[in-house]
């Protein structure tokens, strides 16, 4: 009886088997949940336990972008596409021929996989409809910089604190618009700024900084000020926004080893840099002065030879592979580099016929070949009048076409450089051109 | 069956003809033998600098190294054309600077060598070279070695030219040196230059340099490395004095350099670089290899005192052949007095520097012009 009792308690009615079973499958599905939540936790994989891009220090020493947990090498353009016959401060995040769409796809057959945007526009959502736009179609992912009030009339009043303010509220309604968009990949902040503490371009000073007689302790003064200004920006920005690091735009190395005390907050370094062929020791000299990862945030090429006063596209592609190789050799992970560099952005995408003369607006409509400036690492052109080689509306891997249009569209014609498939093959094996070109070496 | 044993018989015959006129490739080439020699090749036409300081004898008879004559040169140190310095290239045609088609494919050859003595010993030459000539016609070489401070006795001295394009060569061979190095002149002799073959030939790699390593110790030192001769900006506003002296702070001279600030070229700025060799602006394969320094350091001092200027640097150049690293210091305000700087150069890559010291200032922030100052006993430590 006991034994039918207990038999009877066990298996029970046909319809209590029915409830047991549900009660267990409930029981399951909870503890299923549980664990998987608890393991999620754990693990750390969890939406909010990592930011979606940050930057990984290995055990080497070397540094690693990440992007969705995984290491992203930044193949990148600079972008700024005005069209032929407009000036600087085009809106072209409005033109109705929406450039990025055929630039996008340009970019996404090369292998581009990020551009660089100096400062978005003041409409948000135009500026959300090209971040969305790259990154849905074509899976390119966006870096908005600032300028910090460098080009502002009639210098940026880095000491100011009204100014600072005013910055300061400038860029965190920018992070405030854009930091949830799936597209974006990190913030820079400023650019060639620190020339303005040197007095290079756009020189500022305060009372303070003019008591004082020592020139070099002026040009301390003005870039500790500066520095810990982008500091505080960048705190101020990752109090609201965990999920993109913060780089420091800087003229090549100038003034990091006070960036390195003033400004420890920042996350990576994100350089202009114009050295020709090579980089020469950049990777080991941030390593020594400010121990942070690197981006190329501008560096490349221009394909006007100067000196025989044509376009030479083979100079730039040149250049440009020269380049690459360099920023290869310096990834996380390679045996004789720095393991610093998480890439690079080219400058530039596409010519900007404004450039030589942003004030004469006819110019706009002319591919302007006097060069502007001299830089004797650009060595094949040197021997140009008063060694002026560099041309600055040539630096495009993309040239426009002032006779065709774009089928279907407005927009001038895109012509591919040279370098555009130079870079194209050597991003499809970086690893086997490394390589080949080490063996040509030896 | 006849005719296969003419093609073995001529076959036969072929191959050690063949043989031995590989055998017989040429394994020297002579720029200089003996005076009326057939197998000279260049003319000692490049006359440069103070020209009107050099005189040449072709068929000096006295103790001649090999032969019956040899080369005597006779350097006064006059600065007759007001340049301090002379020197004579071996050219061909005669007097090509660059400008008309001439030279010889030396390929093949992998060194020069020449014996050379002084009439007393101590005679300094700045320089001896092969190639460096440029113009239309470039030599597709530029191999240099010096200083050489001269014995007594002839000793026989190599330019390594092992790896290096030697497909077209007008400047054969050269020399140069300065008044600095020898105020009083100097009487040296030159015998048997001749580009060689050998097969023990190594390209020449780059050896560290022992420290110090001096750029400026005094005017007639052959511890000096690199010439200031990289003016840049209004280089017309720019007087340089490598031998003053006016209370210099060791030895027997120091640098004295006047910048007037007239803007004769209208840049507003001066500097000068000194490089490895003259003129190297990235052009040339050469510079030296630093790494071992940990600093520089030299010393200035202004003619009045508040002289501004705005950079000491060293390396920065960039071309072809780029410095491996720059660093710098400044804007430095000089004192009245000695004042010894010191440029850091821990971490930075010196394994390759053409560009061995840099100064530059200008015209905005020096209201009191001109500016005078002097430099003393710059070196790599």
């Amino acid at each position: 009886m006991r034994l039918n009792t207990n038999k009877s308690l066990l298996q029970g009615t046909k319809t209590e088997r029915g409830q047991n079973r549900k009660n267990l499958l409930f029981w399951c599905l909870a503890i299923f949940i549980s664990l998987s939540f608890l393991i999620l936790l754990l693990s750390g994989a969890g939406p909010k336990s990592k930011p979606k891009v940050y930057i990984q220090k290995l055990k080497n020493g070397h540094y690693s972008l990440m992007v969705e947990g995984k290491p992203y090498i930044v193949k990148g353009v600079c972008y700024n596409p005005i069209p032929i016959g407009q000036g600087y401060d085009y809106d072209w995040w409005q033109d109705p021929y929406k450039p990025w769409l055929v630039d996008g796809k340009l970019m996404q057959e090369m292998g581009v996989n990020t551009v660089r945007i100096y400062q978005p526009s003041d409409n948000p959502e135009a500026v959300k409809r090209v971040i969305r736009d790259l990154y849905e179609l074509y899976g390119i992912r966006t870096i908005l910089g600032h300028w910090l009030g460098l080009w502002e009339y009639p210098c940026p009043f880095y000491a100011d604190k009204d100014f600072q303010e005013r910055i300061k509220k400038e860029v965190l309604q920018m992070v405030n618009y854009y930091k949830d968009e799936p597209g974006l990949l990190l913030w820079i902040l400023g650019n060639e700024n620190n020339y303005s503490c040197l007095g290079q371009v756009r020189p500022w000073s305060s009372d303070e900084i003019d008591k004082e007689s020592d020139p070099h302790t002026q040009r301390f003064m003005r870039l500790k000020i500066y520095y810990s200004f982008v500091n505080e920006l960048a705190k101020e920005i990752k109090r609201i926004d965990q999920y993109h690091p913060v780089a420091l735009g800087n003229g090549e190395l100038v003034g990091l080893e006070v960036a390195s005390q003033f400004c420890p907050d920042i996350d990576l370094i994100a350089c202009i840099i114009y050295r020709g062929k090579s980089f020469g020791n950049l990777f080991n000299s941030l390593k020594t002065i400010f121990d942070k990862p690197i981006l190329l945030s501008e560096f490349g090429a221009d394909s006007y030879d100067a000196y025989l006063k044509k376009e030479e596209q083979n100079m730039q592609a040149f250049f440009l592979e020269s380049q690459w190789r360099q920023i290869w050799q310096n990834i996380a992970g390679q045996k004789t580099g720095t393991g610093n560099c998480i890439g690079g952005t080219i400058f530039e995408w596409s010519d900007e016929w404004w450039k030589h003369n942003e004030f004469d607006s006819k110019g706009w409509s002319i591919h302007d070949t006097e060069s502007g400036w001299s830089n004797s690492s650009y060595y094949f052109d040197i021997k140009a009048k008063d060694n002026r080689n560099m041309n600055e509306e040539w630096f495009g891997i993309v040239a426009l076409s002032q006779d065709e249009k774009e089928a279907g569209a407005g927009l001038d014609k895109r012509i591919l450089r040279k370098a555009y498939y130079v870079i194209r093959e050597f991003w499809r094996n970086p690893y086997k051109n490394l390589k080949i070109k080490n063996k040509k070496a030896k | 069956m006849k005719k296969g044993l003419g093609i073995w018989l001529v076959l036969l015959l072929l191959i050690p003809t063949l043989i031995l006129a590989q055998e017989e490739k040429p394994k020297e080439f002579v720029v200089y033998r003996d005076k009326n020699s057939r197998q000279n090749h260049y003319i000692p036409s490049g006359w440069m600098g103070d020209y009107g300081d050099i005189k040449l004898n072709d068929q000096f008879m006295d103790n001649p190294q090999s032969g019956s004559t040899c080369l005597q040169f006779t350097y006064t140190a006059q600065r007759a054309q007001g340049q301090g310095w002379a020197g004579v290239y071996w050219q061909n045609p005669a007097n090509n600077w660059g400008t008309k088609k001439g030279g010889f494919d030396l390929t093949g050859m992998n060194k020069l060598t020449f014996w050379a003595r002084g009439a007393k010993g101590g005679e300094k030459i700045q320089k001896f070279f092969v190639g460096g000539i440029k113009g239309t016609y470039p030599d597709s070489v530029n191999v240099e070695i010096g200083p050489i401070e001269l014995t007594d006795v002839w000793k026989q001295y190599t330019i390594n030219l092992a790896e290096k394009d030697l497909s077209y060569v007008s400047g054969g061979f050269g020399w140069v040196t300065t008044a600095d190095l020898n105020p009083e002149g100097c009487t040296f002799y030159l015998d048997e230059i001749k580009f060689e073959f050998d097969p023990k030939m190594k390209p020449e790699a780059k050896k560290p340099e022992a420290m110090p390593f001096y750029v400026y110790s005094d005017r007639g030192s052959i511890n000096n490395h690199y010439i200031p001769s990289g003016w840049m900006g209004d280089y017309g506003d720019i007087k340089y004095d490598g031998a003053s002296k006016e209370d210099p702070y060791l030895g027997d001279s120091c640098i004295k350099i006047t910048y007037t600030g007239n803007a004769t070229q209208g840049a507003g700025w001066a500097g000068i670089y000194w490089q490895n060799p003259a003129n190297n602006w990235g052009t040339v394969d050469a510079g030296f290899d630093l790494s071992k320094a940990t600093k520089l350091t030299f010393w200035a001092r202004g003619a009045k005192g508040k002289e501004r200027i705005e950079e000491f640097k060293v390396g920065g150049i960039m071309g072809e052949y780029s410095d491996s690293d720059s660093a710098s210091i400044g804007p430095v305000i000089l004192n009245k007095e000695w004042t010894k700087y010191e440029i850091d150069l821990r971490g930075k890559d010196m394994s390759y520097i053409i560009g061995g010291f840099c100064w530059a200032t200008n015209i905005a922030v020096n209201p009191d012009l001109p500016v005078v100052f002097y430099l003393d006993e710059i070196k790599y430590e």
